[in-house]
């Protein structure tokens, strides 16, 4: 079912009915549907990349303060104040004097205004907040918010260095190439079914080929530094992303074969005709998905070419200020970019959960659809983010390269292949093309001896039990290498050599 | 692949301190190494010379700067021995309790340095939070938070405050759920045990051989512990036993085997101060005033011509050993050589030739299983 709210309709009906009568008795009068369209499509372009990108600030924040909390901490705490509080050695400082041509002066005269307005005029929070800008009489907005945009700040007014016997073109072309290639991939990623800035018709295979540019620059990057610890690095990471790039493209033609399209958009459209998310027929599909994203973004346990325990910093070592910026930058926006796959591929995009179910219900049912799509989208993406990728990450522990080597090559892709065939079987034996039903309540085609949606709920069963069967299956007596025990045969403190 | 020496330090996040590890890679693999040290030698023994006996004790507390209470005793039970100076049992008592919250902080601060090394950032903050509670008690017997220059020839600077046995026993009794906590994310994480297990293997005869000591060598199954072979102070007096892992390799212990004596080491402070805050003579809610007999003994402060201080003591990271060599004429309140005996000095070098054959990932894995100090190591 389509999003109700249609920003691309709307953009485009309105350029075409405003277009022609402006140009009207102009010379351009002849192309003007042309012009309507390239217009409208600049605006939808533009709205559509702002709106993914100044929500990316969203997951920088989640992951700040979910993590703080898991760390048992308050977190990094810079809050909006910390723009126009000027005292020197505050976080932000008074950063507006450094920009050229004085062209911060109307910042600063704007903060110093703040301050007199707004400041505190409580002698008791003074110092908290010349510590770290925590609140404003006691209150914070958005505490933490803003310390991205602090840090900013400070990578913009940085040096930028270069080694000197660098391959000083290859190093500075890196960058873009992985900043470029990245942000290439919000193009196709839709917000809902009418805010998108562009539908190719094989939008799952051009998000694929995009992922795969940036380890090029990655490998570029590490090799033109002249370091040992980036090279290793870079070579680190053409292997892992190499190993990992194989179970992501079998998982998403797994998707692409039970959809039966090679569209986003489209395949969206399946889960919800069809009558259920692509997260309960293929849970596999889901957790291979994840996994191999994981790696495709860097982080931990996947996080092995930027272990910094060994190799400091990783590929990325040798690169400062605002470069080191944008990569940081590329590898959120991957990382974001992958929570908006996972959420159209295997949560159904725009639709809501029980869409079918309350939308019956009048009245509720009404209200419940008046939640726009996007809202929907981009809250399944931060959910995604925070219960699987920030959780893991100050969770578990690095994974070291040939354990994730191997796990790549000889679990994750026998896997992925068999999650093809399975999809395989689910689209050709299961599935009951007649029932799809493209209305607000969905339809039922995944019907099974009578019984409704009997098949995923069967497949979700049969796979959590399977989950819950790996989960306790170690074997804490056959092994002697120990390798996968918890506990070791003795506890500590209860041996004494020579007295056995 | 082509091999290739890696220089990782002075500053590398592996290293825990200022040294420098040279490694030879092939590929991913280390085929050797080459421990250089003596970044921070301060000369810590030549400026003690010069220095009175009580004025040694500061120096000590620098000699590592996680573990001060221990050293600081260490050197005072070697500058005991030589002036023949009696300790009153409540300051033993006192002592023993000091050195084992430093020993609980210390092994904190180990735990959490560890946890990055592996990629675990959250036990980096979750141990320092737990370290804070010892922190806070080392604070109120010694006033400040690192180097305490606590213990003094003959008893202890002041006696333990009015309400410390309380939260020191509500405090230690809540790090005893908090250890089932950490036990908890590590133990049953299976990327834990796979990164841990089967690295870093250690012969317990070829550590003895090279003097490795302390909880390094306890995790091959080693069961000395100078605590329990040659007790000082009152530690035969508490309740409490070493803590030996038994190896299940016969190439020795592994990181993991060393990670587990630690934990199980932190528990075993943990018994022995709830017992010794009960058996504490002189009652655990008295407070006797600075110099009261029950925590002082007035000790000579000129040593007899000839004399040797000798002491042998379990600090956090293995057996450290202080000699000291009296005076003579017109020298006699001063040592006229004094030498440290440190367990990480021997370690470190010992550490870097076990790294060869495992892969450039392990080589964090092991260094910081073995719990580098560098302010002790090159004093």
């Amino acid at each position: 079912m389509d999003d109700k709210y249609d920003l691309r309709g709307l953009l485009f009906s309105t350029f075409e009915d405003l277009i022609p009568k402006v140009l009207e008795g102009t010379p351009l009068e002849d192309s003007s549907a042309q012009i309507a369209f390239g217009l409208a499509t600049f605006a939808v372009v533009n709205i559509v990349f702002l709106m993914l990108f100044f929500s990316q600030f969203a997951i920088l924040w989640i992951e700040r303060k979910a993590v703080a909390r898991m760390n048992d901490r308050r977190g990094a705490t810079t809050a909006l104040r910390s723009l126009w509080v000027g005292e020197n050695g505050v976080t932000a400082g008074e950063w507006w004097n450094m920009l050229p041509f004085g062209l911060g002066k109307p910042i600063g005269g704007l903060n110093k205004w703040l301050n007199k307005k707004f400041g505190n005029r409580d002698e008791k929070f003074a110092t908290v907040d010349r510590v770290n800008n925590r609140s404003w009489m006691g209150y914070s907005i958005f505490p933490g918010f803003f310390q991205n945009v602090a840090d900013g700040m400070k990578f913009l007014v940085k040096e930028h260095m270069v080694p000197q016997r660098a391959d000083k073109l290859i190093f500075e072309v890196a960058p873009f190439l992985i900043v470029s290639s990245t942000l290439l991939i919000l193009g196709i990623i839709p917000l809902s079914s009418g805010m998108y800035a562009t539908n190719p018709e094989l939008s799952i295979l051009y998000a694929i080929a995009i992922f795969g540019i940036a380890p090029i620059g990655v490998f570029f990057a590490g090799w033109s530094s002249n370091n040992k610890y980036t090279l290793i690095g870079g070579i680190r990471s053409a292997a892992q992303l190499t190993a990992y790039e194989i179970p992501l493209l079998l998982t998403l033609l797994s998707v692409a074969v039970l959809s039966g399209t090679f569209n986003i958009i489209e395949s969206i459209h399946f889960q919800h005709s069809a009558g259920a998310w692509n997260l309960f027929l293929m849970p596999l599909g889901a957790g291979l998905f994840l996994l191999t994203m994981i790696a495709e973004v860097e982080r931990v346990p996947f996080d092995m070419p930027e272990a910094e325990a060994e190799l400091v910093e990783g590929w990325w070592t040798e690169y400062g200020g605002m470069r080191f910026g944008m990569l940081f930058m590329a590898e959120y926006i991957r990382t974001y970019a992958a929570c908006f796959l996972f959420t159209h591929f295997f949560l159904g995009g725009w639709h809501l959960p029980f869409q079918g179910l309350i939308s019956q219900i009048p009245l509720l049912g009404d209200a419940y659809l008046l939640i726009p799509g996007a809202i929907v989208v981009l809250v399944k993406a931060w959910l995604v983010f925070l219960l699987v990728f920030v959780w893991a990450r100050f969770s578990l522990a690095r994974i070291r390269t040939d354990q994730i080597l191997e796990f790549g090559w000889r679990i994750l892709l026998p896997l992925a292949v068999l999650q093809v065939v399975l999809a395989g079987i689910y689209r050709l034996y299961l599935f009951d093309p007649t029932a799809m039903k493209d209305t607000a309540a969905g339809g039922w085609a995944w019907d099974a001896f009578g019984v409704p949606m009997l098949v995923p709920i069967l497949t979700t069963i049969v796979w959590l039990g399977i989950f819950v069967l790996f989960l306790n299956d170690e074997d804490k007596s056959g092994n002697t290498e120990r390798m996968f025990h918890v506990y070791t045969e003795k506890p500590a403190g209860t041996y004494v050599p020579g007295q056995e | 692949m082509a091999q290739m020496w890696i220089t990782m330090g002075p500053q590398h996040p592996m290293t825990h301190g200022l040294w420098t590890l040279r490694v030879k890679v092939d590929g991913e693999t280390v085929i050797d190494t080459e421990a250089e040290l003596g970044y921070i030698h301060r000369g810590v023994e030549k400026i003690c010379e010069a220095r009175d006996f009580t004025q040694v004790t500061p120096y000590c507390d620098r000699l590592c700067y996680v573990s001060a209470m221990t050293w600081a005793n260490s050197y005072i039970y070697a500058a005991e021995d030589l002036l023949e100076a009696d300790v009153p049992e409540r300051a033993e008592y006192i002592r023993l309790i000091s050195a084992e919250l430093q020993r609980l902080a210390s092994h904190l601060m180990w735990l959490g340095a560890f946890g990055p090394d592996i990629g675990n950032l959250t036990l980096m903050t979750w141990c320092m939070r737990d370290r804070e509670m010892f922190l806070d008690l080392l604070q109120e017997l010694g006033g400040s938070r690192m180097h305490y220059n606590y213990p003094r020839i003959g008893g202890v600077k002041r006696d333990i405050p009015i309400g410390f046995a309380d939260r020191m026993i509500a405090k230690v009794k809540l790090f005893e759920k908090r250890i089932e906590e950490y036990e908890m994310m590590l133990d049953e994480s299976t990327i834990w045990l796979v990164r841990l297990q089967g690295v870093g293997y250690c012969n317990a005869e070829e550590m003895v051989e090279a003097g490795v000591s302390g909880p390094n060598v306890r995790a091959a199954g080693v069961n000395y512990d100078v605590r329990w072979a040659h007790p000082y102070s009152v530690y035969d007096e508490v309740d409490w036993e070493p803590a030996v892992e038994k190896p299940t390799s016969v190439k020795g212990a592994d990181c993991y085997d060393r990670y587990r004596v630690r934990i199980e080491e932190m528990r075993q402070s943990c018994r022995m101060v709830l017992d010794a805050i009960e058996k504490i003579p002189g009652g655990k809610n008295t407070n006797y005033a600075s110099g009261d007999e029950m925590i002082y003994t007035k000790a000579p402060t000129r040593a007899p011509e000839g004399a040797t201080g000798f002491s042998n003591y379990e600090c956090t990271r293995g057996a450290s050993q202080f000699y000291i060599e009296g005076g003579g004429e017109g020298r006699g309140k001063k040592p006229y050589r004094l030498s440290i005996r440190s367990p990480m000095f021997i370690t470190i070098p010992f550490v870097a030739k076990t790294m060869i054959g495992y892969k450039v990932a392990d080589i964090p894995a092991i260094m910081g299983s073995f719990d580098p100090c560098i302010g002790e190591t090159d004093r």
